[in-house]
């Protein structure tokens, strides 16, 4: 097995055992952060590596497979848990993005063709790079945001329900898990516009169902955007859609890289 | 001619605290925080004694000593009679005054068992560390502990951290001021939270105090007796408005006690639901502790509106009290481990 593929292989075990304590928070509501911390910060260092060497066997960001743009935004996610956790007082979040980031490796594992070797390099426009790179982190910002409301509805409902044990001392204060859904919505659409600006000053051509998919995306979280600035919908229903929103991104994804 | 050998230096630990002593009684042996490094002093200054600290809180006051004494019982005497001295207790007061005498192991588990907050009034509570860790600081300020004191009691605040680390002891909330204070911290940053109070009776004051304690922003007030509200807004930095106009202010707090005596429902959906039209959705967490209630449970389910009354707090401060007593057996067993490891009782 390549070399990449193995410390992806061993970077989703480091991801599953900062998903063990995970589990266990859950269960139990006794959570250590460092049990968190130090196999999601090795996953990181690991998943790194295996991105950098994609990236050198395809001579470009490593985007053209599925199993390659999972695993590019699963790092994204998980660079995002470094920086955002801490600054928004949510360092719970790993407890939530540790499975999703596991989920998504095994996926990339499991997906027909996943891995593809590269023949050879690829000719390298700078500006494809940065749009397809600032569109990658800017899902996983919305993916972050999707974990994050998860979480604001969780704890929503154990303090509607009065379910005062547990969890609910582990989750963030509800105002600063809203707080972090907008400011990761926020940063996911401004990131993406960059992205899509950029498109416009590309002389390699992008396929159209790329494109689509792309401004789709940029008009659901415009529009998520736009409701959460106005206040229009209550910050519940701005998590639900924060949460279920992610869905399209994702398929999108999908399409694209079947479509690419 | 060889220096006779000196005795080892033994430990003892004379206490009294809220279980074998009444208030009347450990009110009259309690040191004030500026005379304890005199008693410390005084303390090792007792015949055969080489080293003390004095922990004086007002659910205990315990004296740990090293002495070079044959028997503990004279050790122990001799800092009874130091207690009866110094406070100038009467024969009787002496009398009464019930005490625990521990030594070597025994005193170590014990002082071990206090940091860790298992041997407090309220099961787990973490003020008792820093107390110790006070009384300790001022004793070694004070240059009256040695080897023995200084190693054991080091050994006690690693023995307390691993006890809160590695259990839940000092999770969740036993009181109902704490259970508010609880609610408000996952609702809001405590920092910028404004709290107003709609009646000023006793439990409210309580959790506004609880409030304040951590860090709450500021306070209203708002009675029927206005003079009442300005009395409590003045005692806790707060502001007093009057009774006929706390709904108009309501969009202006983040958490609202409301206690009044009145016999109906005086916070109803349809006023909520303005507020929360003026707040644009921020969260408002309502704590009702008025008997009958003051507040429609409807208002539950308005988004973003918390409400919590008296039985929900209780029934809160129960499951608490009954997670931290089944936390007990979980750190008796690591104190017990780190005895042996601290060489106190045998492997």
């Amino acid at each position: 097995m390549p070399l990449d593929r193995q410390l992806l292989l061993l970077a989703t075990a480091a991801f599953l055992a900062a998903v063990v304590p995970a589990v266990r928070a859950l269960v139990s509501s006794h959570w250590r952060p460092n049990r968190q911390w130090i196999p999601m910060l090795i996953g990181f260092a690991l998943q790194t590596g295996a991105v950098y060497l994609r990236g050198e066997a395809v001579g470009q960001c490593p985007m053209k497979s599925l199993s390659d743009v999972l695993v590019f935004i699963s790092w994204s996610v998980v660079l995002l848990y470094f920086l955002v956790g801490p600054a928004y007082r949510v360092s719970l979040l790993g407890v939530f993005t540790a499975p999703v980031v596991t989920a998504m490796h095994v996926l990339a594992f499991v997906l027909p063709n996943a891995f593809p070797d590269y023949a050879q390099k690829a000719k390298i426009d700078p500006y494809v790079e940065l749009h397809a790179a600032l569109a990658l982190i800017a899902y996983a910002a919305f993916a972050l945001g999707c974990i994050t409301g998860v979480m604001y509805l969780l704890q929503e409902r154990l303090l509607k329900q009065h379910r005062i044990s547990g969890l609910f001392y582990q989750l963030p204060p509800i105002q600063d898990l809203a707080k972090a859904i907008q400011r990761l919505i926020l940063l996911g659409l401004i990131l993406l516009s960059f992205s899509l600006a950029i498109s416009f000053k590309l002389t390699t051509p992008i396929s159209n169902p790329k494109l689509i998919f792309a401004w789709a995306v940029w008009g659901l979280y415009a529009v998520i955007g736009f409701v959460m600035w106005r206040h229009v919908l209550s910050p519940r229903q701005t998590a639900w859609l924060a949460a279920v929103g992610f869905v399209i991104p994702f398929i999108s994804l999908w399409l694209v890289t079947t479509h690419g | 001619m060889a220096d006779p050998v000196p005795a080892p230096s033994q430990l003892v630990c004379l206490g009294l605290n809220y279980r074998t002593t009444p208030v009347e009684v450990r009110e009259r042996v309690a040191f004030p925080e500026a005379q304890v490094p005199e008693a410390v002093q005084q303390v090792r200054g007792l015949p055969g004694f080489e080293e003390g600290v004095v922990i004086s809180t007002c659910n205990r006051v315990e004296l740990y000593a090293t002495h070079a004494l044959d028997q503990h019982q004279s050790a122990h005497e001799r800092l009874i009679g130091y207690l009866v001295e110094r406070f100038e207790l009467a024969p009787e007061q002496a009398e009464a005054l019930v005490t625990y005498k521990l030594d070597s192991a025994e005193a170590a588990r014990h002082l071990f068992r206090v940091v860790s907050g298992l041997d407090s009034m309220v099961l787990g509570e973490t003020e008792i560390f820093g107390q110790v860790k006070a009384a300790y600081q001022t004793a070694l300020g004070a240059g009256t502990t040695s080897r023995t004191l200084n190693k054991l009691f080091q050994q006690a605040f690693t023995v307390g951290k691993k006890v809160r680390n590695e259990t839940s002891i000092q999770r969740g909330s036993t009181s109902v001021g704490s259970v508010a204070v609880d609610l408000a911290e996952k609702v809001h940053d405590l920092n910028k939270c404004r709290v107003m109070l709609v009646g000023a009776g006793e439990m409210s004051r309580t959790c506004a105090q609880s409030l304040l304690s951590r860090g709450a922003h500021s306070i209203i007030v708002s009675n029927r007796s206005h003079d009442r509200a300005v009395e409590m807004a003045a005692e806790m930095k707060g502001r007093a408005i009057r009774f006929d106009e706390w709904e108009s202010a309501l969009h202006e707090v983040d958490v609202i006690i409301s206690s009044t005596s009145a016999p109906h429902f005086i916070i109803k959906p349809e006023l909520i639901r303005d507020v929360m039209r003026k707040r644009r959705w921020e969260p408002l967490l309502i704590i009702d502790i008025a008997v009958p209630r003051d507040v429609d449970p409807q208002v539950n389910d308005i988004e973003g509106v918390y409400l919590y009354d008296i039985d929900a707090l209780q029934a809160i401060a129960d499951e608490g009290r009954r997670e931290r007593e089944k936390q007990l057996a979980a750190c008796e067993q690591i104190i017990e481990e780190q005895l042996t490891k601290f060489g106190f009782t045998g492997r």
